[in-house]
């Protein structure tokens, strides 16, 4: 009773849905419209007056802005967040403003959650359009969505709540890579190792991705596909994900593994009320062939093999083989269908994607270039571990001290930033004004992104805050560099020189002033 | 235009439509807004194709900047003063409804029981106001045989309702609503037609009041849609203009406190006794002081600053004027106030009484805006919502010449004839003491030049004016010894807004190369607008200091205890250069401070 009762508070706090503007159009079929809720055990009538409420607001605001509608509802209580995922396709996040002074986000970093696990969704499952036009009555849809968010949700459980990213992830880019900086003869012998890799399938339509713990080292996949891949193995494949089973992006989740009983209870709760209109009996996840529905996030589900290959039954197993399937995923920039096999040695995570149309015989066929990585390049990932790990820095690789930053490069998506751990070490009100410097900045860049013209916005914000603490932002030719310095002098030109020196030494003076 | 009678059966039956709405649940509304909307949509392009063969344009009003160049505009100018004196006799009549009880359904929305109305209620005013009534009255029967349509607010582009595009284009909209979805006034476009758009709006505020919140800001692409709710008083506006949303509400707020002074806060009641009480009536007319206020938006400081600005004077002078002021203000004034456009000369007020810089730009707005304040003296009830939002104040008003003006407030409505003693002695003695004389050269001079910013932050002594002293001619080398002569002040200075905390004063230099045009004006005022914003968040509490460069400027902002500083510079200006450059302004307001600042002026000791 205890859990239960806990669970409509935690709900109360976060909503979540996806609805199709194209659908449910006439009177009496309204719920047609709406793909996926959380927290789904909403009374359905709770449920419509979100929807209506946003579906009102994106045709009223097109009135004024038909190139753009509705972004962000602010009311004194909630905040309602849009994301516009495929044409008609709306996702739209509410948080509640509690009394609770945690309860503070920035509205680019929501909308970035759903941007993420929208093109997770995509990557796995195809876009949510098709499966509609697969299957009309919009069960197909309904299932995967489900089962799909629904896992992605648990990662941000944090005890009896979901925790969304807040003021205190400002120094985080979510939806960029984030890199190991490699010496060059470390970058000659990965580039040998990528050409190997690749060439195992004897075709030139594979693409690798390589990691270093949590970092990226290498990657032929177009940006945004790399995104989403590095995204995946950050949170599922990496030694890291392995071993704790919860991902990595927020210190706060960190040691707090152990609440996964109530996590559970939270989530299959609000799952069992409306299972019938979701049709997702996935209790019995292997059993039921015919309602299977594919989990990609589910929890707990990889695990290392014995030849080094990073092994799931998510897939399932071939029908008359004891192996599981390999796991497919959709390239976004081919719209190829792709085998995914992830191989591990100690820190090194190396992704192959094979494109399914060169692999005749299935299976089988992937476990001939398996084999054939393990032949060919087994030598050359032992050398590039060892050389990478030499190399390494630890968690505090790319700490500077005196510095709390972020460094964002928009046009490669790639982002650095102070070791969480450091970050944890700002005073709230630091942080509190970064966040507010940084909408304003997310702002002024949407701005100039709408205006088309004025892409290259070249901008300057330095502040002094109550605390004293200096919060600083920088954009410059698609480049972004936030910084807090606390205990520093109070002077503008100090501050100043203290981003001087900084641009100079670590972003090659993209940030100085001639 | 068809007849009064006709059109007005077609709004009433607008209304009709309205409540019916309201009583569906709010799903179907919301749903049935849609609907509508999305009908009106072939509808709308042909409207383009109207507004420009109508494309007649008559654009005599400087108010208008915001809006596309497209459009036409109906002149209300030459009936101003005819609806400014309507408008204040009705506030009576709200006064009387509440004696009354609620209006009869056929006496609260139409234009010729309106006109008669506001004639025969002011007839029953008090004798004291004999004079200035005769001409309300007169001023009725002329509107009545002049213009039959008069009784709809004037207002340009009144052709235009929610289905023409140039109105979805207009950059910054204004609504004020009741509760029960009646349109009360819209920045553009005509009232009875937005009926429609009006009901949305308020299907919108009361599903998220339903739902037991309350809704603020919608944000879609560059728009904004802000929300303030005020009891039974909805007010909504819609902008693309950047502007943040701390600014937009305070907008809002100003535009329900205007509208307070006009009618004061017990006009609530008019909606306790009939939830669609129908308020365009008390507010017919006024039009013109809602869309000055609006442009004042875009150029006055004060409305985000909440600080009053004075004419710079020498000390003497202005201590002449505070001088006999006060006199009057011993005599049972509440408040009087000389001021020239919209800046004070001088102010004072009785004791313990306190005048707040916002009730003072709504009530010079209110007059300035009034085209019958300058062509005879008069006496009006109006509310200061700050002092004292329940009740009328009497307001007399006399223009001493056309920019200088007096408003004696007092809460007598029947002290016409002491305050017009008053403003005969008070003339008398600004006539001896050359006041209105220096008050017209300062107008010519202007106040502080940032091309003037002494080099060394000295004071220079034994000098009356500061302001003048840098303009002598042994001075004038000393500014040309900048290498920045041409583009603005030393190290690329464009521009400084002063504003002293203790004082409620601020002072703003005057515009010089390259903010030349009106635009660039606007556009620094909006910069302002959202450096102030950042830097009194309420959430994350002031800042102290903020540097901020974009491609148009460098701005930087400094606050203390004592002060606050807004300074503009060239974007490619020096940090160092523009640090030293503040520090140098501030040395220079203080040194002038006698000049440009109302010092020890009684009611702002609270």
């Amino acid at each position: 009773m205890g859990l239960s009762s806990a669970a409509a508070i935690a709900s109360e706090a976060i909503q979540l849905c996806i609805f199709d503007l194209r659908r449910g159009q006439h009177e009496g079929q309204e719920l047609d419209k709406i793909l996926f809720f959380f927290p789904a055990g909403l009374p359905f009538s709770k449920q419509l007056s979100v929807i209506g409420l946003s579906e009102g607001l994106i045709t009223f605001t097109r009135i004024f802005s038909p190139e753009a509608a509705c972004e962000v509802i602010e009311a004194e209580r909630h905040r309602h967040v849009f994301y516009e995922s495929e044409p008609d396709v709306w996702m739209v996040m509410v948080v509640e403003k509690s009394n609770d002074s945690e309860a503070i986000w920035r509205d680019d970093a929501l909308r970035k959650v759903l941007k993420e696990v929208h093109s997770l969704f995509v990557m796995f499952h195809g876009s949510i359009r098709a499966l509609l036009e697969k299957e009309p009555g919009g069960e197909l849809a309904r299932r995967h969505l489900y089962s799909f968010i629904m896992d992605y949700l648990r990662d941000f459980l944090v005890g009896k709540k979901l925790l969304l990213p807040s003021f205190r992830d400002c120094l985080k880019e979510r939806g960029t890579v984030q890199m190991l900086t490699i010496g060059r003869e470390a970058a000659i012998e990965v580039q040998s190792l990528v050409r190997m890799l690749e060439s195992c399938a004897g075709n030139s339509s594979c693409y690798s991705l390589i990691l270093f713990q949590d970092l990226l080292v290498s990657t032929t996949l177009s940006p945004d596909d790399t995104i989403n891949l590095f995204t995946y193995a950050v949170l599922r494949l990496t030694p890291h994900a392995l071993s704790s089973g919860v991902s990595s992006w927020s210190y706060l989740r960190k040691g707090n593994t152990g609440s996964n009983f109530a996590t559970e209870s939270i989530l299959a709760h609000s799952r069992s009320v409306s299972d019938s209109f979701y049709g997702s009996s996935d209790t019995s996840p292997d059993g039921d062939t015919h309602h299977h529905v594919v989990r990609p996030l589910q929890h707990d589900k990889w695990s290392k093999g014995k030849d080094g290959y990073l092994v799931t039954d998510i897939w399932g197993a071939e029908v008359g083989n004891w192996a599981y399937a390999t796991p497919t995923v959709w390239l976004q920039q081919t719209q190829e269908k792709m085998y995914l096999c992830a191989y591990q040695h100690r820190n090194l995570t190396l992704i192959l994607l094979v494109p399914v149309s060169i692999i005749l015989n299935g299976e089988q066929g992937v476990s001939v270039v398996k084999q054939q990585v393990l032949e060919n390049a087994s030598l050359k990932i032992l050398k590039v571990e060892e050389k990478l790990s030499k190399g390494w820095g630890g968690e505090n690789a790319y700490h500077v001290s005196g510095y709390r930053y972020l460094l964002v490069d928009g046009d490669r998506n790639v982002s650095r930033a102070s070791p969480a751990g450091k970050v944890a070490t700002l005073n709230k009100d630091s942080l509190l004004s970064m966040s507010k410097v940084r909408e304003e900045v997310d702002l002024e860049k949407n701005r100039a992104k709408r205006d088309g013209s004025g892409c290259e916005r070249d901008l300057e914000f330095c502040i002094r805050a109550k605390n004293n603490a200096w919060v600083i932002a920088r954009v410059t030719r698609g480049k972004e560099l936030y910084m807090v310095l606390e205990k520093a002098n109070e002077t503008l030109l100090y501050a100043s020189d203290a981003v001087e020196k900084f641009s100079n030494r670590y972003c090659n003076g993209a940030f100085s002033l001639d | 235009m068809s007849d009064s009678g006709s059109s007005s059966t077609s709004g009433d039956d607008n209304i009709d439509q309205d409540l019916d709405l309201t009583s569906k649940p709010i799903e179907e509304q919301l749903a049935s807004v849609q609907l509508t909307l999305s009908d009106t949509e072939p509808s709308a392009s042909q409207e383009v194709v109207n507004g420009i063969a109508n494309g007649s344009v008559n654009r005599s009003n400087q108010l208008e900047i915001d809006e596309p160049v497209q459009g036409n505009s109906e002149d209300a100018l030459d009936e101003v003063g005819v609806h400014l004196e309507r408008g204040v006799v009705w506030g009576r009549i709200v006064s009387e409804l509440e004696k009354d009880g609620p209006p009869s359904p056929s006496s609260s929305g139409y234009a010729g029981e309106r006109g008669s109305s506001s004639g025969t209620s002011g007839l029953g005013i008090d004798e004291v106001e004999d004079e200035i009534l005769e001409v309300r009255n007169r001023d009725s029967v002329n509107e009545v045989s002049d213009s039959p349509a008069a009784w709809v607010p004037g207002k340009r582009h009144e052709n235009e309702d929610d289905a023409s595009i140039s109105w979805r284009k207009r950059k910054k909209h204004f609504f004020i609503l009741s509760h029960s979805g009646k349109p009360i006034y819209s920045r553009y476009g005509d009232e009875h037609k937005l009926s429609g758009f009006s009901a949305t709006l308020q299907a919108i505020i009361s599903f998220v009041e339903n739902g037991g919140d309350h809704i603020k800001l919608v944000r879609a692409g560059k728009h904004q849609v802000v929300f303030l709710v005020k009891g039974p008083i909805y007010l909504v506006c819609i902008s693309c203009t950047e502007e943040p949303y701390e600014s937009l509400r305070g907008q809002l707020e100003f535009i329900y406190d205007q509208m307070l002074l006009i009618l004061t806060k017990s006009v609530n009641r008019c909606f306790e006794k009939n939830p669609k009480f129908d308020m365009t009536s008390l507010l017919g007319g006024t039009d013109v002081v809602f869309s000055s206020l609006i442009h004042s938006f875009s150029w006055n400081p004060a409305t985000f600053l909440h600080a009053y600005t004075c004419l710079p004077l020498a000390y003497a002078t202005r201590q002449a004027a505070g001088t006999i002021l006060q006199d009057v203000a011993d005599s049972g004034v509440l408040f009087a106030i000389l001021m020239c456009r919209h800046k004070v000369v001088s102010l004072v007020g009785a004791q313990k009484a306190s005048l707040h810089p916002d009730d003072m730009l709504l009530l010079a707005n209110f007059v300035m805006s009034s085209e019958s304040f300058r062509t005879s003296e008069s006496f009006s009830p109006i509310c200061l919502p700050r002092y004292n939002p329940m009740a009328f104040l009497y307001a007399y008003v006399h223009y001493f010449d056309v920019d200088t003006y007096l408003i004696l407030l007092t809460t007598s409505s029947d002290a016409f004839y002491h305050l017009k003693d008053c403003r005969i002695r008070i003339k008398m003695v600004l006539l001896k003491s050359n006041v209105l004389s220096e008050v017209q050269r300062s107008l010519l001079d202007g106040g502080m030049h940032i091309e003037d910013l002494p080099v060394d932050p000295l004071p220079h002594l034994g000098s009356s004016s500061h302001l003048d002293q840098h303009r002598l001619p042994t001075d004038s080398p000393e500014r040309f010894k900048e290498p920045y002569a041409g583009v603005g002040g030393p190290a690329g200075l464009w521009h400084f807004i002063y504003r002293s905390i203790y004082l409620d004063q601020y002072v703003s230099s005057e515009f010089s190369s390259p903010i030349n045009s009106t635009r660039q004006q606007k556009r620094l005022y909006r910069a302002y607008q959202k450096l102030y914003a950042s830097m009194h968040d309420k959430g994350v509490g002031s800042h102290k200091t903020q540097f901020r460069r974009d491609e148009n400027y460098v701005l930087l902002c400094w606050v203390t205890q004592d002060f606050e500083l807004y300074a503009a510079f060239d974007p490619l200006a020096d940090k160092a250069l523009a640090i030293k450059t503040c520090n140098r302004v501030c040395q220079w307001v203080k040194d002038v401070e006698n000049e440009i600042f109302l010092l020890g002026a009684s009611p702002f000791s609270w």
